[in-house]
């Protein structure tokens, strides 16, 4: 079972190297941008362990930690504190507050799993695992058509996610000899460069392979495509039905 | 007063600046001489912490704006491009400034000046000119990475 760590720290950008350090593990990440959430959410989930900044509005990690070791089904939980102080005094107030251990920012992601793998045990995350959670997010077959619909916004994750299954499902389809593909863009409600560089490299596979491939969106969809060059002559349809008569 | 006169300011800034930027950035900034020139037109932004107790002060960090997208994306592992809102350069703006202060901060308690940091503010604008008045001591110092420059700015005084 995968272990629940708790990030817990109003700065996004810390969180996202938190989360960022685990992502070869098999854990399950949550988030809290102040003690309060982080209160919240130790609560209900009840993580393995805790890293907690201590400078946060609404509450501060000081005082969710004090909290913490008040309440009987929690003040077991190990927690590392995240600090940007790094001098004496302030080290010796974190450790009398009884945490496991502290971090001074700054840090690289691979110092804080150091730090980590002492508390507990991290296990390597399982590539078909992560497989098989996460590609029927986006792929589908139906009808001897293979669908990918993207969500309302591609990040830069999802499009990593997205092109680490790309070349498994092409695979598939060659050697169930399905030649249809329809890109899935109905949902999309944000055109940026990550979409755009996914929509050319998913063309390009498919050319590669022989698959032909249809666009459907909405006109919105259509009109921001057509206002970049590099996707500016890409047919789009706007129904499946449509899509699938145009083949 | 002659106490924080005494602080070596520079030697405070230009070790927590480096050693962020190389932890945080994977970017090796050198110390430079002036600076200013480098950012001093065109779209900025600031991020500033305060810190007060026996010693009161403000370290403000000063990029251009298209350094502090080149921070973001080195921190947050992306392209520029893919750099989804203001909110994410402000916020890595506000967390590296945080970094600065609070390394700075615990040198001042080392050397017995006790105090305590503020959180960050992040402000971006055109053509900023960053005054204020009132300090005992007010130093500027500026690194270099590549052709991207930042200043740091550190005002100073004794609580009365």
């Amino acid at each position: 079972m995968a272990l629940k760590i708790l990030t817990v720290d109003d700065s996004k950008t810390i969180r996202m190297i938190v989360k960022k350090a685990f992502r070869p593990y098999d854990c399950e990440m949550l988030e809290g941008e102040n003690g309060i959430e982080g209160l919240a959410i130790s609560t209900k989930e009840k993580p393995d362990l805790i890293v907690l900044d201590i400078t946060m509005p609404v509450m501060s990690g000081t005082e969710m930690l004090e909290k913490l070791k008040s309440e009987p089904s929690l003040k077991d939980i190990p927690v590392i504190m995240l600090t940007a102080e790094s001098g004496k005094d302030n080290v010796m107030n974190i450790v009398k507050m009884g945490v496991t251990d502290y971090m001074v920012k700054p840090f690289k992601g691979e110092q804080l799993i150091e730090r980590v793998e002492k508390i507990v045990k991290l296990e390597p995350k399982k590539e078909k695992e992560v497989d098989e959670d996460t590609s029927k997010k986006y792929f589908s077959l139906d009808d001897g058509i293979q669908f990918l619909a993207f969500p309302a916004k591609i990040t830069r994750p999802i499009s990593v996610e997205i092109d680490g299954h790309l070349k498994k499902k092409i695979e598939e389809m060659k050697s169930s000899e399905v030649k249809k593909f329809i890109l899935d863009l109905r949902k999309v409600s944000e055109t940026n460069v990550s979409l755009i560089k996914l929509v050319l490299l998913i063309i390009q596979k498919c050319e590669k392979e022989a698959i032909s491939i249809r666009l459907v969106g909405s006109p919105d969809v259509g009109k921001e495509l057509k206002s970049f060059q590099e996707t500016s002559e890409i047919p789009i349809d706007f129904s499946i039905d449509e899509a699938k008569a145009n083949f | 007063m002659s106490g924080i006169n005494d602080l070596d300011l520079k030697d405070f800034v230009t070790k927590t600046m480096t050693d962020v930027f190389d932890t945080m950035l994977s970017m090796k900034i050198e110390q430079i001489d002036g600076g200013a020139e480098g950012i001093d037109d065109g779209s900025q932004i600031v991020g500033s912490v305060g810190f007060a107790g026996k010693v009161m002060g403000n370290v403000n960090i000063l990029v251009t704006s298209d350094f502090a997208r080149l921070m973001t994306a080195e921190m947050l592992g992306m392209e520029t491009e893919e750099i989804e809102s203001e909110e994410e350069v402000f916020d890595v703006i506000g967390e590296l400034c945080n970094m600065v202060g609070g390394d700075i901060k615990s040198r001042l308690c080392d050397s017995g000046f006790t105090c305590e940091l503020s959180i960050p503010s992040v402000t971006r604008g055109n053509d900023l000119k960053i005054e204020s008045m009132g300090w005992d001591r007010y130093e500027c110092f500026g690194f270099k990475y590549q052709e991207n420059t930042a200043l740091v700015q550190v005002y100073i005084k004794t609580a009365e």
